[in-house]
């Protein structure tokens, strides 16, 4: 669900108008920024060791502890711990605006040079990190930022998934599973959610105009997680034939799994977003689940710790810096999982892989 | 112990007259009469469920009857729930006390009707000097009137609450079972209190299992069965092995 | 002393029923917890009149939430619906205030607590059903009316009279959020303390049947009771809004258990009957400078949480079990 929890701080339905879609295929920033890959973001060895003669610090304000939120923390923790800049707070706002503007007020007693915050609700956020950006402290984010603030004068950058890529690399594994042919299912997130609405979309244009023996026959909107068994229920019986479907999260992915299982499917193949450990090891036991596409998280905490740190001695970030995605398969599995989590895959899939 | 000479010449402070209570096709109580005058105590005996408990909650105001009269001092009266009894000057002392125990002694003597000063606020000088004065006079032995009441002995509260009835009471107090909890020499320092209310001049209706008990506090005694009243007697002119008789229906009347 | 045979025995123990430690556990407690963190994060802004100030701000809401719990616990009841009614309230008084003004936010903000306080109260004193089911069942409702409301939006306060005065106002040189706890907690500590009303609340709790047979309402007092935990949460609603500039139905979600530890370890008991407007507000403190300490000393989430956990379960046993004497 972790998901689930992630959506809801990305939720940026007052600036719909500039999460449309784009249509040219690729994601575009919370604010309508232009992406940019964050590879691009380096340092020089001048800059890194102007870095760590400045004897900065950092504080990590997050929004909901999470697998995602840990990778991404791992991830900062250990590049500023590259960068000798001091990790001096964390704090964990458990989806509570009120609780994360209180956590931005008492990390700021410890002065940070840097705070790194993913925000639990852009619309309203500014109040929350003006005491922060008032005091001249770099602000940097993942995935959002506070409605209002102004990139390179607020803060330095904001770090997220290239979205269209992940739902583009979701098609093409889908192809691959069904040799580039057949019937496919669609079931997508059914809220105006920025992060779903634009994977969701790319996995439908991708198949749509890249592979003409593909067709989308079935589509369900699921607005309710929990009630992903039913929808799953009713497109397996509907259409029975079906090759593969796609489902929007990992979480809901599991319930399409058991639908099929209670109906003896074996045939038909699953792909979906993020790495979870339930679906991962139908995977690795070749069972309905073909693929699984991960961010890699832990390179978003990188990256954005990077930016912050870059900042400090005058290196200036792109204003949407996204970080890759990664088809994990049965055979990439263990690589995948230490890619986007920076963690061994769990003891289970290691076992059924032998 | 004799009947005090003046008693007979004062006005009844209660008066029940042809007292009935049914509920549903039930008759709990019923052709109950009785008479309780200032400076008196009556007792009340049954066996257990001969509508002993009824007729305290008709008095108290809890139950109204459904036919007869409740006369205090003179005036005929319809109570339609205790504070209208309290409103006439009766007060209750009920077996389990209703004591609040987390409270102080001086709170309890006036739950529900706690003193307040020009602000609004509560006057606690007020109820402590009240509750400490009344304690000595009664010589309810309590450590202090600021003493939480689960901080006392049974016999302790029994005084507190027996204090409470007796500061409010103008008319009559009604005891029921006050020293079934409690020990020998508890008891004994109960019944020294109870027997002190005769100077105040109100009339106490007192509710006892103990024979004893109640010859030794009774002017008279009152005998239900099956929520009929079977007699009245003076303590001094009838005994215990009487009283047996009639609690047990061994003798008719 | 009323009785000649008071003994020192007895005297003393009136004295340890008077005195007990039960009472002052917050006290020393808060005192502890504080001297260790200024002994520890001396170098590390702990004791910065910024981040002693931050920590009384911070804390404004949950302090006044848990005055209302200190009523409704003192009544042997429970209010489990704060939290939702903290996000109602502050959405009601979001979206009236950038409509109809100040006032009218305000009135709707407090108006929205007092009616579901009105509504738990209703149920519990008038059908007779226990607070706890109730106030569970209004809580998940309440969080599902606060979700519908503006379907999970955010809604930003601009007015900023409204901002100042339940958010980041100062008055003579007071922050307005030290104003409202200071308020709420003396009038709460005076109500409850020197108030016939205070006096009914604990007789309630401590012996429905005494305060009943003694002439009090009981039904009237737990409708009362939950009348003010609704009126203060939506208070809260407002300190929140105030406080960040917008509203959301995510508001005091999370603080129910803080509050309720708050009141539990500030020596009011769970079952009625006795309890403390300012052990309330030091308990509120203790929790907001812990989470505050923690914090600075730069634990990671899961530490703090592990610590803080341990350290409630701490001072609630402390607590508990002296008033179990």
């Amino acid at each position: 669900m972790r998901n689930g929890l992630r959506l809801m701080a990305l939720l940026a339905t007052v600036c719909a108008a500039t999460n449309a879609f784009a249509a040219d295929g690729a994601t575009t920033g919370p604010h309508g920024e232009k992406p940019t890959p964050a590879s691009t973001m380096v340092l020089t060895p001048d800059e890194e060791q102007k870095i760590k003669d400045g004897k900065f610090t950092a504080a990590l304000v997050w929004h909901e502890m999470s697998e995602y939120t840990n990778a991404v923390n791992s991830g900062a923790q250990d590049e500023f711990k590259r960068l000798g800049v001091e990790v001096v707070a964390q704090t964990d706002a458990g989806f509570d605006g009120a609780r994360q503007k209180s956590d931005v007020e008492t990390v700021l007693a410890k002065q940070p040079s840097i705070i790194v915050s993913l925000p639990v609700d852009p619309a309203s956020a500014a109040p929350v990190y003006d005491a922060a950006r008032n005091a001249g402290v770099k602000l940097a984010f993942v995935d959002n930022s506070p409605a209002g603030y102004v990139h390179g004068k607020d803060y330095v950058t904001i770090v997220s998934d290239d979205l269209f890529q992940m739902g583009n690399k979701a098609a093409i594994a889908m192809a691959e599973a069904l040799g580039s042919k057949g019937k496919v299912g669609y079931i997508f997130h059914d809220a105006d959610f920025y992060v779903t609405n634009q994977r969701d979309q790319a996995f439908k244009a991708t198949i749509e105009q890249d592979y003409p023996d593909m067709k989308i026959v079935a589509e369900a909107g699921m607005a309710d997680p929990a009630r992903s068994e039913e929808i799953a229920q009713g497109m397996i019986t509907q259409h029975p034939d079906l090759d593969g479907i796609y489902v929007t999260w990992a979480e809901p992915a599991l319930s399409v799994m058991s639908a099929l299982r209670s109906t003896g499917n074996t045939h038909t193949k699953i792909v979906a977003l993020d790495l979870n450990e339930p679906a991962a090891l139908d995977m690795v036991k070749g069972g309905n689940v073909a693929a699984l596409v991960a961010d890699e998280a832990y390179n978003i905490g990188v990256t954005v710790a990077r930016a912050a740190a870059g900042s400090l001695v005058g290196k200036s970030a792109e204003p949407f810096l996204v970080v890759d995605s990664l088809a994990v398969t049965k055979d990439t599995v263990a690589d995948g999982w230490k890619k986007s989590l920076n963690k061994d895959m769990p003891a289970t899939i290691a076992d059924a892989l032998k | 112990m004799t009947a005090n000479p003046n008693v007979n010449a004062a006005a009844p402070v209660l008066q029940l007259q042809d007292i009935r209570k049914t509920f549903g096709g039930i008759t709990a109580i019923e052709n109950f009469s009785l008479e309780v005058r200032p400076g008196e105590i009556v007792a009340l005996v049954g066996d257990n469920g001969a509508g002993k408990s009824t007729l305290i909650k008709i008095i108290s105001g809890v139950y109204t009857p459904t036919s007869g009269t409740i006369t205090i001092e003179g005036e005929s009266v319809a109570m339609s729930n205790a504070t209208m009894a309290r409103a006439h000057g009766i007060e209750v002392v009920y077996q389990d006390l209703a004591l609040a125990d987390q409270q102080t002694v001086y709170m309890n003597m006036f739950l529900g009707r706690e003193p307040v000063n020009g602000f609004g606020l509560l006057d606690r000088r007020r109820m402590i000097n009240e509750t400490e004065k009344l304690v000595k006079e009664l010589d309810v032995r309590i450590p202090s009137a600021h003493a939480a009441v689960r901080d006392l002995s049974g016999g302790q509260r029994q005084g507190v609450a027996i204090a409470r009835a007796t500061h409010w009471a103008s008319k009559l107090i009604l005891l029921d079972e006050p020293t079934a909890a409690l020990g020998v020499a508890e008891t004994a320092k109960v019944e020294e209190i109870v027997l002190s209310l005769k100077q105040r001049n109100i009339g106490v209706l007192i509710i006892s299992h103990s024979l004893d008990q109640v010859f030794k506090l009774a002017d008279r005694i009152c005998v239900l069965r099956r929520g009929k009243q079977i007699g009245v007697r003076e303590t001094d002119k009838t005994d215990k092995n009487e009283i047996i008789a009639m609690i047990t229906g061994l003798q008719q009347h | 002393m009323p009785s000649a045979n008071t003994s020192a025995a007895s005297q003393a123990n009136s004295f340890a029923s008077r005195f007990n430690l039960q009472q002052y556990v917050v006290y020393f407690g808060f005192l502890a917890i504080f001297l260790f963190f200024a002994i520890v994060l001396k170098d590390s802004g702990f004791l910065t009149v910024r981040n002693l100030s931050n920590i009384v701000l911070q804390t404004a809401p949950a302090t006044i939430m848990a005055i209302g719990l200190v009523f409704v616990m003192s009544a042997g009841e429970i209010d489990l619906s704060i939290g939702s009614t903290v996000a109602v309230a502050a959405l009601a008084a979001a979206v009236t205030v950038n409509e109809y003004g100040l006032v009218a936010g305000v009135l709707a903000g407090i108006g929205a607590g007092l009616l579901i306080g009105l509504l738990n109260g209703a149920l519990v004193a008038y059908v007779k059903l226990p607070s706890f089911l109730v106030t569970l069942a209004t809580m998940g409702l309440f969080a599902g009316v606060a979700r519908s409301m503006t379907d999970l939006r955010s809604i930003p306060v601009t007015d900023s009279t409204f901002t100042g005065f339940f958010g980041s106002g100062v008055f003579l040189g007071i922050p307005s959020l030290i104003w409202w706890t200071a308020i709420a907690v003396a009038v709460g500590h005076i109500i409850y303390r020197e108030t016939r009303f205070g006096a009914h609340v604990l007789a309630i709790g401590d012996n429905a049947r005494a305060a009943s047979v003694s002439g009090i309402s009981v039904p009237k007092m737990r409708l009362a009771v939950l009348m003010i935990s609704g009126g203060l949460a939506g208070l809260a609603g407002l300190l929140y809004a105030g406080r960040l500039q917008a509203a959301k139905y995510t508001l005091g979600e999370t603080d129910l258990m803080t509050v309720i530890a708050a009141v539990i370890v500030g020596g009011t008991l769970l079952n009625g009957g006795k309890g403390s407007i300012i052990g309330a507000l030091v308990g509120s403190l203790m929790m907001g400078m812990l989470n505050n300490g923690l914090i600075l000393m730069g634990l990671s989430v899961s530490d703090q949480m592990i610590v803080r956990g341990l350290i409630i379960l701490a001072a609630v046993a402390v607590s508990l079990r002296e008033k179990s004497r």
